[in-house]
């Protein structure tokens, strides 16, 4: 007899789906229509702007991408640029993986789950994962993952078509997507006073260091200083 | 024809995706695989990892606010630090409801933007 989460696992899978189409999966959807259209305007093929999401999944990135391209930036400054951006994703990653580890899992498969993140899986994943099954996790995570990410496409592609059409306040609606659902998302996911004390520092250093430093290295020295802060005063009370 | 024009302009916006857009990106994904190689999920540094993650998503959403890209610096920052508020306050509102927070959020972002246009 086959052990019970064999059976589970198209059935985890589409809960995973079912759960990303509830919102999130519409959410990072549409803030990828920008994506498309930015892509559309530099000229490159609908294939390239599709890929662009399903390879980077990154959103700002993306978005710095196209938008060196459109300004004549020269490609190894967008490179730096792209890179310092998705910073984010190593310990976004770092602390995902070890929830979807398990014993005689290969190095590619570690891989493949590492692409998928980004924070609206990130976010989710945290919050829904430590409630499964360790073996069940997998099949839930490229259920959402997978929904997440060819919603994705699919509008990156729309918004390839739809370029032109959209008025403007529309425009810096989509834009504005990510910043609100990062934002709700994290206060909602946020459950203690480590939590909470990053969230703040956050919001405080970035523009702190953002004076100090510039644009290039803000980030990764509001995530360390930060960081390390909230996890000290998280310490103390636990 | 010469051979750039045949078998390279095609592939050209594809292969300037990759090295310029999909590995710079990547890479940090990559290296999270090797460096979390026999963590587990409960062990102290990820609580310090996660910390900084948080705190750096944190900083990304005041960044993408307060320096805008594109149609989005048509708001002025009050429209958007003021939408977002909306949006906050809204979530509180309807029981920590993400959905009805970014659906305020948004209207407002959008109805501040025709009234940037407007003036």
């Amino acid at each position: 007899m086959k052990p019970a989460d064999e059976f589970d696992r198209p059935r985890l899978f589409l809960r995973g789906v079912r759960d990303a189409l509830a919102l999130p999966a519409w959410v990072v959807g549409f803030a990828l229509v920008g994506v498309g259209s930015l892509a559309h305007d530099v000229g490159h093929p609908v294939g390239a702007a599709i890929l662009s999401t399903l390879l980077i999944w990154a959103g700002p990135a993306q978005v710095i991408f196209y938008g060196g391209l459109a300004s004549g930036t020269a490609l190894p400054l967008i490179a730096v640029a792209v890179c310092l951006s998705s910073i984010r994703f190593l310990p976004m990653t770092m602390s995902m993986l070890p929830l979807l580890r398990r014993p005689g899992q290969g190095i590619g498969m570690q891989f493949l789950i590492a692409h998928y993140v980004a924070v609206t899986v990130w976010v989710e994943g945290l919050r829904r994962l430590p409630d499964l099954d360790p073996d069940q996790r997998l099949a839930y995570y490229f259920g959402f993952a997978n929904a997440c990410i060819i919603t994705s496409a699919v509008m990156t592609a729309l918004g390839y078509y739809l370029s032109t059409a959209l008025a403007l306040p529309f425009v810096a609606g989509l834009l504005f997507l990510t910043p609100v659902f990062f934002t709700l998302s994290l206060i909602a996911g946020a459950r203690n006073r480590l939590d909470w004390s990053a969230l703040a520092l956050g919001a405080v250093l970035a523009p702190a260091f953002g004076f100090l430093v510039g644009k290039d290295f803000d980030l990764l020295l509001t995530g360390l200083v930060g960081g390390t802060i909230a996890y000290f005063i998280g310490r103390k009370r636990r | 024809m010469s051979v750039w024009e045949v078998a390279i302009e095609p592939l050209w916006p594809y292969l300037v995706l990759i090295m310029v857009g999909f590995l710079p990106s990547e890479i940090w994904r990559a290296l999270a695989v090797v460096l979390s190689r026999g963590m587990r999920d409960d062990s102290e540094i990820l609580v310090w990892v996660r910390a900084v993650a948080t705190t750096l998503l944190a900083g990304v959403v005041v960044k993408l606010l307060a320096g805008p890209t594109g149609a989005l610096a048509l708001v002025p920052i009050w429209g958007r630090f003021g939408a977002l508020a909306l949006g906050l306050g809204t979530f509180y509102l309807a029981r920590r409801s993400v959905m009805a927070g970014v659906i305020v959020g948004e209207i407002s972002l959008i109805g501040f933007a025709y009234w940037a246009i407007s003036q």
